[in-house]
């Protein structure tokens, strides 16, 4: 037998890659700018997971991964890792964000007002086949009410800490360099507070909802009431070398607080995370809610619910399974053979 | 002096993708791991452009290691050609320059994923292995923060048992690939899930061998002529995979760790499952002249 080489496999994965590629087509910024502005919500979901803000580049992973959300946030991820950190910017206090939607269940009324701001909670859920049909959707012109809304609202926390209900979370006095960054080092157990918040707020939605639910239906302790639950844009307040403060930007942020009777004061649970996510948010609140005192191992734990909700890590996990695995499956059949070869003693009895 | 002076010119990336601080944690972490062998040792493992469980630790590693003077090869279940290897190799030679090679002789940086090539390795060279799960108590304990605890305190009775009750019920240890190994006499590691047959490779080895797994964030090694040590029994020996009798049906390399091909008739044929040594054999055998080097088993026995 002559020697034959057998180097197809360069030449393969070139050409699958192609294949995929080929099928989606040519991408050029006006595609981009498409999905950006068709899918805002989308585009939000993955900056979230990607944990990086930045609509164009969402934009752009999304159309270049053909929406393939693990991939899209993946590349997200890989891009994020390389770039340098110019700086830290300022804390972000509640009362300061710019409110464009702001609910509590846990009262009727709540100082600031409740702001029902955008949302499809209460449209019905019809498909507007029309639109294939040739008749555009052209939705109708929003009237605003005649009394704006204010833009700033306080925590509904702040009000129940004031009259005894709640105890706050001490102030986190850790400023710039010195904040935990989960990017930057490993996430061990217990884990710093920051690292908890950081990596709920990157966790994949889906995931986070699957557990958060779990948690719901019975899992969990502590059954959540939804305290307040806010959409808002966050101004970016960084400094320059000379010393002057000013806005980068804004961002918009979701965050969501849950309480549940705790004795004879409230739990409290808290998730915030960048673009706009209720269900990541109210789920991982309640997450978070109910990881104090949670047996090992359960979902409501948080080493559990922390390492299952990585989509980055949970999904290449997942499809590493269709790498050749032969060498380990070798060994195991050899081990086996061996044992079926053998009888095995039954014990006296 | 005008800004320009001060800055390096813009690049779409660092040299070897990685950027230094990136690179920098992964040295601190390498350099704990060999002054504690075995021990895994928590990093921040940064997202590549390759998904996690695909030798993101393995690559992080060999991209902080790779320099333009290092010749690189790669490996993935003993092949080379094997798609991921493929995949990989092209990645660290593009962001890094450094020439790639087949040839376990002529590699200075080896990254496998779950092979150590059949051929000796030398002091100078430095071996990588991807690792899906660094924790060798995690069938025992998926508790990371628990299992990290035992690690301090020693406590592996609960491997002990299990590998006990295998033997009980099954008549000998069912562990395939694997296997768990005590190193330097202190800390129990996964080899990561090379077979049986691999681990006396690591016994003291000369070479250094980094163990690393990205998605799970954790670096371990074994340092040159370290002791690594399956956990057995006095009176029940450690075995490896009962491939020494079997023939390469390709190369006639005999006596080391093959693949089974099934056949359509119901029978097996075997190939050699290190694929350049298998390469290196059929040249040899038709004819060329070229270097083999010394291999760890001989005749299918290891040498004690």
């Amino acid at each position: 037998m002559a020697y034959v080489a057998t180097r197809g496999g360069e030449r393969a994965i070139e050409q699958s890659e192609r294949l995929f590629r080929e099928a989606m087509g040519k991408i050029d910024a006006a595609r981009v700018s498409e999905v950006k502005a068709a899918l805002p919500y989308l585009v939000d979901r993955v900056m979230g997971e990607a944990s990086l803000y930045d609509e164009d580049l969402a934009a752009l992973a999304l159309t270049q991964t053909g929406g393939e959300l693990y991939e899209a946030v993946l590349v997200l991820r890989a891009w994020r890792t390389t770039q340098p950190r110019l700086c830290v910017a300022a804390a972000v206090e509640q009362d300061s964000l710019f409110t464009h939607r702001r609910i509590s269940a846990a009262f009727k009324d709540i100082p600031g007002g409740q702001v029902l701001g955008p949302t499809l909670d209460y449209s019905h859920r019809v498909l507007a086949t029309d639109v294939l049909g040739g008749t555009p959707f052209d939705p109708p012109r929003v009237e605003p009410a005649a009394n704006p809304a204010p833009a700033h609202q306080p925590s509904v926390s702040a009000w129940q800490a004031a009259n005894d209900l709640v105890d706050l979370p001490a102030t986190d006095g850790a400023a710039g360099e010195a904040i935990p960054d989960l990017t930057r080092e490993p996430l061990l157990f217990p884990a710093k507070r920051a690292h908890t918040l950081q990596s709920l707020a990157r966790a994949e939605t889906g995931g986070v909802l699957a557990l958060g639910y779990a948690a719901m239906r019975g899992y969990g302790q502590a059954h959540p009431t939804v305290n307040e639950l806010r959409l808002a844009e966050a101004e970016v307040m960084v400094k320059h070398p000379n010393g002057t403060e000013f806005s980068a930007g804004r961002v918009k942020v979701s965050q969501a607080e849950v309480v549940s009777k705790t004795g004879d004061k409230l739990g409290l649970g808290f998730a915030a995370t960048f673009g706009w996510n209720e269900v990541k948010c109210i789920s991982a609140a309640t997450l978070d809610l109910n990881s104090k005192g949670a047996p090992k191992g359960s979902p409501t734990e948080e080493e559990f619910f922390l390492y299952h909700t990585e989509g980055v890590e949970a999904s290449g996990f997942c499809i590493h399974f269709k790498l050749p695995h032969y060498v380990t499956f070798q060994s195991s059949l050899d081990a086996m053979r061996d044992a079926k070869a053998k009888p095995v003693k039954e014990p006296a009895e | 002096m005008s800004l320009a002076n001060l800055t390096k010119p813009w690049a779409p990336m660092s040299y070897g993708f990685l950027d230094a601080s990136a690179k920098r944690e992964l040295r601190r972490k390498m350099i704990k791991s060999v002054c504690v062998p075995g021990c895994q040792m928590p990093y921040a493992s940064r997202e590549v452009p390759m998904a996690r469980g695909w030798g993101t630790g393995g690559l992080q590693v060999s991209l902080t290691l790779i320099n333009p003077q290092i010749t690189v090869k790669v490996i993935d279940q003993g092949a080379d050609d094997s798609v991921n290897a493929a995949s990989i190799r092209r990645f660290l030679a593009r962001v890094s320059g450094a020439p790639t090679t087949l040839d376990t002789l002529k590699a200075d940086l080896i990254q496998s994923r779950h092979r150590i090539p059949e051929e000796v390795l030398r002091e100078d060279q430095v071996l990588v292995l991807q690792v899906p799960n660094p924790e060798p108590l995690r069938s025992v304990q998926p508790n990371m923060s628990i299992a990290r605890q035992m690690h301090g305190d020693a406590d592996y009775g609960r491997m002990w048992l299990q590998l006990y009750e295998q033997i009980v019920r099954s008549g000998r240890v069912m562990q395939g690939a694997s296997y768990p190994s005590m190193v330097n006499g202190r800390h129990v590691m996964t080899p990561s899930p090379i077979p049986r047959w691999d681990v006396p490779k690591l016994h003291m080895a000369k070479h250094l061998t980094i163990l690393s797994a990205g998605r799970e964030k954790r670096i371990f090694a074994v340092p040159p002529f370290t002791r690594v040590e399956p956990l057995v029994f006095d009176d029940v020996p450690y075995r490896v995979e009962d491939h020494a009798g079997l023939t390469c049906s390709r190369s006639g390399a005999k006596g080391f760790f093959m693949n089974e091909i099934p056949q359509s008739d119901g029978t097996s044929t075997y190939e050699v499952s290190d694929s350049e040594y298998g390469v290196k054999s059929i040249r040899q055998r038709d004819g060329e002249t070229l270097t083999m080097g010394e291999t760890w088993y001989k005749d299918g026995e290891m040498p004690q």
